[in-house]
């Protein structure tokens, strides 16, 4: 199948969703009996993109990049390294409230380096610490922008 | 008229000239070079990427430095494409077809430095041309209603459709509506009913645009670099761009001379019109300046031509200053860049749009103002530093993407300080990763989601105005030939490949008549 084609699957499944959502938007007080209400944009907008999706599932497909199957597309792609930067992505996102910003940055973007091969313990560090340290220091010196520790360090007692 | 103009003028100059505007520009030409050089990140990142750094600023500071960052991020994407045939984004591609040659046979300074010139060429007679047009247009927009307002954004919004090329309208426009349906996410303004909010209070405000922004470009981008196993960088060594092969001759010189002028003034053109972009405008300027050349010369282009450097870099450049008009003018992106930096004006508390002329003069004049400002920066600061910058396209990808990842991250963390932001910049950044494999374009997504609410909003006041009939889309004149304008370009692809059918068709049949 084409990968367009699987596109427009994808989003004909999205839209009818939207659409089935959008059955649940309660009306308020003001919306009753009126022409134009929360629901009327979300309505429209499921109709077109059912609408389009269908077209594009139909319709022969005209653009050469689209007739290439999501096989062709994605063969000899590295999906290890981008699944574990994407894993990374969402651990940094759930530790930085625990941590703190400098804590988990650096062990993000060391994570990172290594990840993406890097070996070079004392090169990595030299390159993710300042790093680190410099923003913080733009943002809450400079900038006057407080960034909280980590909870972490309330929790110990440290702070 | 030109009292008015000369007055913006010189409110432009005041607001240019601070020393904190000018230290402004100048570091957003060079932030805007250094991250458009690098592979993979375009205009739209580079824009997306600084905004966090603005938002503590004066909206007319934020917004020259964004400038810079655009056309510093066009001009460093040329580079990347000159030395490492790798452009940033599609805009720099027409510059790689003679650029990369020429830089293989030993002339990457002079590639550079041609790219420079024409840059600067084309930026700055396109600035010239901003001035005088755009507050005509602005001046004749301050009569728009809501009713206009409502068609101009589908116009935009199609007009992005429309050139995304063959088979690729249907699913721009697809793109167009999931922008609009994430717009619809939070609390609606008028009735403040909750809408797709999922029960979530981190929702009730909708999602941030800057999120969205890095999400579908600058994370997926860092990721398609290692999906893509590219390695476009380690080919390069710097060490082969001396300052002495920077130099371009007297009859060099007025060989690109006419082309940068005929390509410049086509660019801006194309610029002006929404959803046409720096893309478009270098394609056009390579096209016409192949067909413009002698058979002889038409030999040389994609081999190293001067002339097939030069018309793609001044028409991108012209292409950016002209995607401006319909932002300052009619608060409508010219370009998935203008779409970022709208949503930067809205963050600031500026409506964009025609009042914007009258309401907040310092941003609109000096905005266009910093652009001369900006074009000479480009050039005294590219010149010289280009050997330097290029060492930058060297950085092994292994440091370049987690550090791009983590910019981008932090960009958002550190305007909202919620690390719900961050999952949920993953969560885009996996969807939109998963559409650009299947081939759907990002920016018309981005273009729909930043004009949702303004639509949403146009369209329910249009509606009231014209007691809730559907009159307000033919009624005037001007909504009329707006709509029409709109029905056209939306035509047009499919009259285009109509009259491609016939001509196919007819060939063998007039082959016959002639055997």
């Amino acid at each position: 199948m084409a990968r367009e084609k699987i596109g427009a699957l994808v989003m004909l499944l999205f839209s009818m969703a939207y659409g089935l959502l959008a059955l649940r938007i309660p009306l308020s007080f003001m919306d009753q009996g009126e022409f134009f209400t929360s629901r009327t944009m979300p309505y429209a907008l499921a109709v077109m993109g059912l609408i389009l999706s269908l077209m594009i599932l139909i319709l022969p497909t005209a653009d050469p990049a689209g007739k290439r199957t999501l096989k062709e597309e994605t063969h000899g792609m590295d999906w290890k390294k981008a699944i574990l930067l994407v894993i990374g992505m969402i651990i940094y996102g759930l530790v930085m409230k625990w941590f703190g910003f400098i804590i988990s940055s650096i062990i993000f973007l060391l994570c990172g380096f290594y990840i993406l091969g890097e070996r070079r313990i004392k090169r990595m560090l030299l390159a993710a610490i300042p790093l680190v340290i410099l923003l913080w220091f733009i943002m809450s010196a400079l900038l006057g922008v407080y960034i909280a520790p980590g909870e972490l360090f309330y929790m110990l007692g440290v702070l | 008229m030109w009292d008015g103009m000369i007055g913006g003028m010189l409110t432009g100059i005041s607001t240019t000239l601070i020393p904190m505007n000018i230290g402004m520009v100048l570091f957003g030409c060079f932030m805007g070079s250094l991250i458009g050089m690098l592979p993979g990140l375009g205009p739209i990142t580079a824009v997306a990427l600084m905004i966090p750094a603005t938002y503590g600023l004066d909206p007319s500071t934020g917004m020259v430095l964004l400038a810079g960052v655009y056309y510093g991020a066009i001009f460093g994407g040329s580079t990347s494409s000159i030395l490492i045939n790798a452009p940033g984004e599609a805009a720099t591609v027409a510059t790689a077809l003679d650029g990369y040659p020429l830089a293989r046979q030993g002339y990457p300074g002079k590639a550079l430095a041609v790219a420079a010139y024409a840059s600067f060429s084309g930026g700055t007679i396109s600035v010239i041309m901003l001035m005088v047009f755009a507050p005509m247009l602005a001046s004749v927009a301050t009569s728009f209603q809501s009713a206009d307002y409502f068609a101009l954004m589908i116009l935009g919004l199609t007009a992005v459709s429309a050139f995304a090329g063959r088979g690729g309208v249907l699913k721009a426009l697809l793109m167009v509506v999931l922008g609009l349906m994430l717009a619809t996410v939070g609390t609606d303004q008028t009735s403040g009913v909750q809408r797709f909010t999922f029960g979530s209070l981190e929702l009730l405000d909708g999602i941030e645009f800057l999120l969205l922004a890095m999400a579908t470009f600058a994370l997926t981008e860092a990721l398609s670099i290692i999906l893509k196993r590219d390695a476009s960088s380690d080919s390069l060594n710097p060490k082969m761009i001396g300052f002495k092969s920077l130099k371009v001759t007297k009859k060099e010189f007025k060989q690109i001379g006419p082309s940068i002028g005929r390509s410049s003034l086509l660019g801006f053109i194309i610029g002006v019109l929404p959803g046409a972009g720096a893309t478009l405008g270098s394609f056009m300027a390579y096209g016409m300046e192949r067909n413009l050349a002698s058979p002889e010369d038409q030999k040389m282009f994609g081999k190293g031509s001067l002339r097939g450097l030069a018309a793609p870099e001044a028409g991108n450049n012209a292409a950016s200053s002209g995607s401006f008009v319909p932002l300052l003018c009619l608060g409508i992106p010219g370009s998935g860049t203008t779409a970022v930096m709208l949503g930067a004006l809205i963050a600031y508390g500026i409506e964009p749009g025609p009042r914007m002329l009258t309401a907040s003069p310092e941003v609109f004049w000096g905005l266009i103002m910093s652009m001369y400002l900006g074009n000479v920066f480009l050039l005294i600061l590219n010149l010289p530093l280009i050997p330097y910058f290029a060492r930058l396209l060297a950085i092994p990808r292994n440091y370049m993407v987690p550090m791009i990842l983590f910019f981008s991250l932090m960009g958002v963390y550190l305007i909202t300080f919620n690390d719900f932001d961050i999952l949920m910049m993953v969560i885009f950044c996996i969807a939109a990763m998963a559409l650009r494999l299947m081939n759907f374009p990002m920016a018309p997504l981005l273009l729909g989601f930043i004009l949702g609410g303004l639509m949403e909003d146009n369209l329910r006041r249009a509606l009231l105005i014209y007691d809730e009939s559907l009159n307000f889309m033919w009624e005037r004149p001007l909504t009329l030939g707006i709509n029409l304008t709109t029905l056209f370009i939306l035509l047009f692809p499919l009259l285009r490949s109509f009259l491609s059918d016939r001509k196919s068709e007819g060939k063998p049949e007039d082959k016959e008549v002639a055997a």
